[in-house]
């Protein structure tokens, strides 16, 4: 998993670890390798390395980590903290923002605190970015909490395909990111059965008392429906509607969902750009949808 | 492979503890590494110095007499090389240990987590027991976007494949100036040199890796630009009378600005930006709402509904 560094970004590092020992002298050596995102063979790796250098004409760098414990002496001249790169103040301006907009509106104080931070960083690159969470941060805190502490969890759920919105009381299993969504998925008490809910679109949650009974996670049959679509005006907006559940090149493509529902009401709301070419049974039921709808207009 | 670590290592120290210039001969002769021929040896040199350059590290260039030229000797002040970060408050260092952690898993992840470990060096402690639990997530895996944030920190001109709006690839030129992300997509904007203007992308409709081209620093951000005013939502200046069946229509319910409670039919006024869009939002609700006004849009959902039921009947 762990990327092997190129020896410049090596070279980052070791510039790096001296300031960093320097304030933390006799850091463990399990917790400076977390600390830098590195194993701790590469940190004693980088510490060797570090050991052997210096300027000829002063003393070597003395570093002492046999013991699991890392002192640093004689670093006097690379014991600066260098200067963040433009790359890293985005980085850390970017997570700001997305912290800021996850705080509720009564911290003032830490919202205070961030535009503090924002000119210490670098003032002339905030204006350069912006960013909206996509989603609530303190719920996924409270999923996680609920998951690590083994706790049901009442949640709101707002469902687009079905137009509902749902209290349901969950056991959370499993947090995942696909296609750069998090979903959880969740044994829910209210359906009796495992399903799957995108975070973005639970409203609101809450962690009840109760222990959660031990549920163990169940592979999801596949009910997948498949069905041709094609495509008569709007390519690129129609297939960033179809999303991930689509296959095939240009008009003409295949779309895999578990959900009738939910292609039916993307074909209606397409306005005529998509016309569903099979199944059968899809396309009368789209016909009277839209026929009963037209009915309304009457 | 690590004795070039070591030596950029050696080679920094050297040009932050001089407080002469330092030649290259006497570079040569006084770090460890720097072996083999003359000419291997200076490109040897050349390297590196890009290499710690990279890094954003400043190396100053210049002689001991303006007049003799000859040799020029290097050396990093270190008042350049340092962070001047000023004070941090433990909560403030918390609040950085947050944002970094919003990376976790997502391109800038040892981006963030290198700028972090830089601030803890200060040797503060973090108060997160003053800030409350949240979990702030950048999901953003695409490595265009770290491509992106580095031509931007550079001043570096981009170009890429970018689908249009009937999915041809076209080739873009574009001087980046700012990133950003809204909805969980993710943005950048910038100068077309095309299309001679300023123009935003969203980074799933890339077609192909960029490829940055040109030095560095080849353009100005303008002062005026600002990354958040190219993502704010544009203001609803329409405004549509859609009646919903009772307890249905969520969605539209939610950007209703009024809300007209009747017996079998509510009446919700929905502000809007775009026709498709409003449109798009009404037909979902398929027989549980419909448009009453304005009379184009009325018009827009029949012919619609007309199209559908024809191509599916």
């Amino acid at each position: 998993m762990v990327k092997k560094s190129s020896p410049v970004e090596k070279a980052a590092r070791l510039l790096d670890l001296v300031p960093y020992i320097s304030s933390h002298q006799g850091i463990p050596t399990s917790e400076l390798a977390s600390e830098f995102g590195i194993t701790v063979d590469e940190l004693l790796d980088d510490l060797n390395s570090l050991w052997m250098c210096g300027d000829n004409r002063f003393d070597l760098i003395d570093l002492e980590f046999e013991s699991g414990y890392v002192t640093i002496r004689n670093a006097d001249t690379l014991n600066l903290i260098r200067s963040l790169s433009q790359q890293e103040v985005v980085a850390l301006l970017i997570g700001l923002d997305l912290v800021e907009k996850g705080l509720s509106a009564d911290r003032g104080d830490l919202i205070q605190d961030i535009s503090a931070l924002r000119s210490k960083l670098g003032k002339s690159l905030v204006r350069l970015v912006d960013a909206t969470p996509a989603q609530d941060g303190q719920i996924i805190s409270l999923l996680r909490e609920s998951l690590n502490t083994q706790r049901n969890i009442e949640i709101t759920y707002f469902a687009p395909t079905d137009d509902e919105l749902t209290q349901r009381v969950v056991t959370p299993l499993q947090i995942s990111t696909e296609n750069d969504r998090d979903f959880l998925i969740a044994y829910c008490h209210s359906a009796s059965a495992q399903r799957t809910f995108r975070i973005d679109r639970i409203q609101s949650a809450k962690i009840l008392e109760e222990a959660s009974e031990a549920i163990s996670l169940s592979s999801s049959e596949d009910l997948r429906i498949s069905a041709k679509i094609h495509i008569t005006r709007n390519l690129r907006h129609s297939r960033e509607l179809l999303g991930n559940y689509v296959t095939g090149e240009g008009s003409d493509v295949t779309v895999s969902t578990y959900s009738s529902g939910w292609l039916s009401r993307t074909v209606i709301s397409s306005a005529g750009a998509m016309e569903l070419r099979s199944s059968s049974e899809l396309r009368s039921h789209i016909a009277d949808i839209a026929e009963r709808t037209l009915a309304l207009y009457r | 492979m690590s004795r070039k670590s070591e030596r950029l290592v050696n080679l920094t120290i050297a040009l932050l503890a001089t407080k002469r210039w330092l030649t290259k001969s006497q570079i040569f002769a006084s770090i460890d590494g720097y072996e083999g021929e003359p000419d291997a040896m200076e490109r040897m040199f050349e390297r590196d110095k890009d290499d710690l350059r990279n890094l954003g590290i400043t190396i100053e260039v210049g002689s001991f007499d303006p007049l003799f030229e000859d040799e020029v000797g290097y050396r990093i002040r270190p008042e350049n090389y340092r962070a001047e970060i000023g004070s941090i408050t433990p909560r403030e260092l918390s609040l950085i240990s947050l944002a970094t952690q919003a990376w976790q898993g997502a391109v800038l992840d040892s981006t963030a987590l290198s700028a972090l470990v830089k601030l803890k060096s200060i040797g503060i402690d973090s108060d997160f027991d003053s800030i409350p639990t949240i979990s702030p997530t950048a999901r953003v895996s695409d490595k265009n976007f770290a491509i992106v944030v580095d031509a931007i920190a550079q001043r570096r001109t981009i170009s890429f494949s970018y689908l249009d709006q009937n999915l041809h690839a076209e080739n873009r030129v574009l001087e980046p100036f700012g990133a950003g992300t809204k909805n969980g997509f993710w943005y950048v904007a910038g100068h077309d040199l095309d299309r001679k203007g300023l123009r935003l992308f969203r980074l799933d409709r890339f077609n192909s890796e960029i490829k940055v081209q040109g030095k560095p620093g080849s353009y100005v951000i303008p002062d005026d630009f600002v990354m958040r005013d190219l993502l704010i939502s544009p203001a609803k200046a329409n405004l549509a009378t859609i009646k919903v069946r009772r307890d249905k229509a969520h969605l539209l319910r939610s950007k209703a600005s009024t809300i007209d409670e009747g017996d079998e039919w509510t009446t919700l006024t929905v502000p809007y930006v775009e026709d498709a869009e409003i449109l798009a939002d009404v037909l979902w609700h398929c027989d549980d709402a419909f448009i009453v006004e304005p009379q184009q849009l009325r018009q827009s959902a029949i012919t619609a509904l007309n199209e559908l039921v024809k191509c599916h009947g």
